[in-house]
């Protein structure tokens, strides 16, 4: 070894290796501390009530599936899963849908209107659901909208257009002009160009809306909560907040319904980690 | 039909037919922009409007609304000390967790940045709370919270601090913060993911300038950093706070906004004002809403003008 180094011990590139050691204990406790508890959700969703009583941070004994079953089956949350499968696959198709034409139209279009048309669409990043949530109740009461999915799907499209249109626009903005120029010369329709051009083009971007959106729609709670009472109707987030009010103690099957709730959404994120990272930070740096 | 300077313009440009891929026929901007245009009409604009309608009524089932002019903010600001209560929570609530949240998810993004091992693994971790919903993060923690068997005491009592066990979510005093403490936990990694790219994005000239200065790590964070970083401080701020403004979930999840209403936010008494209390009018909770809204809307406005003049002073 080079003497001068060893003299040294604080020079150069060892300097870094004292910090090293902290860092990843910190690295460590802070995992533990983020994931922990859903693998503590995951250990209770597979033990009985009893077995978690006894003993509350044990690992699963004995692996009760039976309990998914049950839970499916006698706990209704087979319902809750589809209604909110229902409500979030309609909701998400909608939006990016017409929240593609949308974009597709302020991104490339002059005509007169235009800034009102953006100035009306994106003012709904700024309106929060709370100043709506009251008159939403009354106005779907009125249409009788109220209690039905389709009241909620609605809602959830209307709500959730600004941001959508927000992050579309930005990204078919920089398209290159010259493709349109090229597609219009030969002879494609404003439709046409649309439908194979902007959208195929825009993949990455719709893929990023459509995972802001489902991750969002399927955790909503605000807007289900005011405009869904009926056992039936309810959405994941309600219906487990429904049977947590009713089976306060009954741990272990509240436990099995988080994991329904999550599954999805753990799955997808195992698979397009980064996607999601992207998608639901997407709106946030402006 | 009179024809306008810049379609006569165009027209001279591309040949006869509309070749201008910028232009596009009234049929098909209709097609395109009426089912938006039509939904926001009716689902978000009405709502708005309605809602200030309502914000100077009173309105009760069953009822013809009666006209109350601006009794119910009279009323609001001068004798509802709930809601008074509830300001004052989601303030403290607002800023305390702000501060926490932006702190926290730059100290989370300078671990990763600086060279922790495992850096693609640590950060998909990290940022999983993010994903979920507040009744599945809410419950977890009513559980972490339980004075029995939550992790919370069972950590005190095993480490010798039994003394200091709590019912974190039925003791006034610390309900708030425990509510707070779990909202931080669940957003910290979205606000790590911002600061990570605003890392990856500084110019590593800079950076590797201040080492050959033999800049000690501290230093370089304090004068290179986090000046380099303000832009997204203060985007980050200003998107935090706003949203903490409104908070409604993870509270009404948690705690119901009890006991004694110190968890109160704003939000959850505008939902049981018009649902829980037996008043049934929607005008007054439709004010508070109303006055709250212009309240969040002045922030807004105030907090990026600040931004704007602190830019325009340092360059």
């Amino acid at each position: 070894m080079n003497p001068l180094s060893a003299a040294k011990p604080f020079a150069g590139k060892s300097v870094a290796y004292p910090r090293r050691a902290p860092l990843a204990a910190f690295a460590l406790i802070y995992t533990i501390v983020s994931g922990g508890p859903f693998l503590w959700v995951a250990m209770m969703s597979l033990r009985t009530t009893p077995e978690i009583f006894a003993s509350p941070y044990a690992l699963p004994s004995s692996i009760h599936w039976e309990k998914f079953v049950d839970a499916w089956t006698k706990s209704n949350y087979g319902t809750y899963f589809w209604n909110s499968t229902i409500v979030v696959v309609t909701a998400v198709a909608l939006l990016t849908i017409i929240g593609a034409m949308v974009a597709h139209c302020l991104a490339r279009y002059r005509f007169r209107g235009n800034r009102v048309v953006r100035f009306i669409v994106l003012s709904g990043l700024i309106l929060p659901p709370q100043l709506m949530i009251l008159s939403l109740f009354q106005i779907l009461l009125e249409y009788r909208l109220y209690n039905t999915l389709t009241g909620l799907i609605i809602v959830y499209v209307a709500g959730h257009l600004a941001i959508t249109v927000y992050i579309l626009e930005g990204f078919f903005a920089q398209i290159p002009q010259d493709l349109f120029d090229a597609a219009r010369l030969d002879g494609y329709s404003d439709l046409e160009i649309f439908w194979r051009i902007t959208l195929p083009i825009g993949v990455p971007a719709l893929f990023t809306t459509v995972t802001l959106n489902f991750i969002i729609l399927w955790n909503e709670f605000l807007y289900a909560v005011v405009l869904l009472t009926e056992d039936d109707k309810r959405t994941l987030p309600l219906g487990i907040m429904h049977f947590m009010g009713n089976h306060q103690l009954d741990v272990g099957m509240v436990a099995t319904g988080l994991m329904i709730a999550i599954g999805p959404v753990i799955l997808l994120y195992a698979f397009f980690s980064e996607t999601m990272i992207k998608g639901m930070t997407a709106g946030a740096v402006r | 039909m009179t024809e306008r300077a810049p379609c006569g313009r165009a027209a001279k440009r591309f040949p006869p037919g509309g070749l201008d891929a910028r232009r596009a026929s009234r049929a098909t901007l209709i097609i395109l922009l009426a089912p938006a245009l039509l939904l926001y009409a009716a689902f978000m604009l009405y709502p708005v409007l309605r809602t200030f309608w309502n914000s100077v009524h009173t309105i009760k089932p069953n009822n013809v609304p009666a006209f109350v002019g601006l009794d119910n903010f009279r009323e609001l600001l001068g004798h509802d000390w709930v809601f008074w209560k509830a300001v004052g929570n989601t303030a403290i609530f607002a800023i305390v967790a702000t501060i926490a949240d932006v702190l926290g998810g730059l100290l989370l993004a300078l671990a990763l940045f600086s060279g922790a091992p495992f850096v693609r693994f640590l950060r998909v971790v990290w940022f999983t709370p993010v994903l979920m919903s507040y009744v599945v993060v809410g419950i977890i923690w009513v559980w972490i919270y339980d004075y029995d068997w939550g992790l919370a005491n069972v950590i005190l009592r095993a480490i010798g601090l039994g003394s200091l066990e709590q019912s974190w979510l039925g003791d006034p005093h610390t309900a708030l913060w425990s509510v707070m403490a779990t909202h931080i936990w669940k957003w910290l990694g979205f606000n790590m993911i911002i600061f990570l790219a605003a890392l990856y994005a500084l110019p590593a000239d800079v950076l590797g300038a201040a080492e050959l200065d033999n800049c000690g790590w501290f230093a370089k964070l304090i004068h290179i950093i986090i000046p380099m970083l303000r832009p997204t401080i203060l985007n980050l701020t200003v998107l935090s706070f706003v949203g903490k403004m409104m908070i409604f979930d993870l509270v009404w999840i948690m705690t119901g906004g009890g006991p004694l209403w110190s968890t109160e936010t704003v939000s959850t008494y505008v939902y049981k004002r018009a649902f829980d209390w037996n008043t049934f009018d929607l005008g007054y909770p439709s004010a508070i809403a109303v006055l709250w809204f212009l309240i969040i809307l002045a922030f807004i406005f105030g907090l990026t003008q600040i931004m704007r003049q602190r830019d325009r002073l340092e360059f």
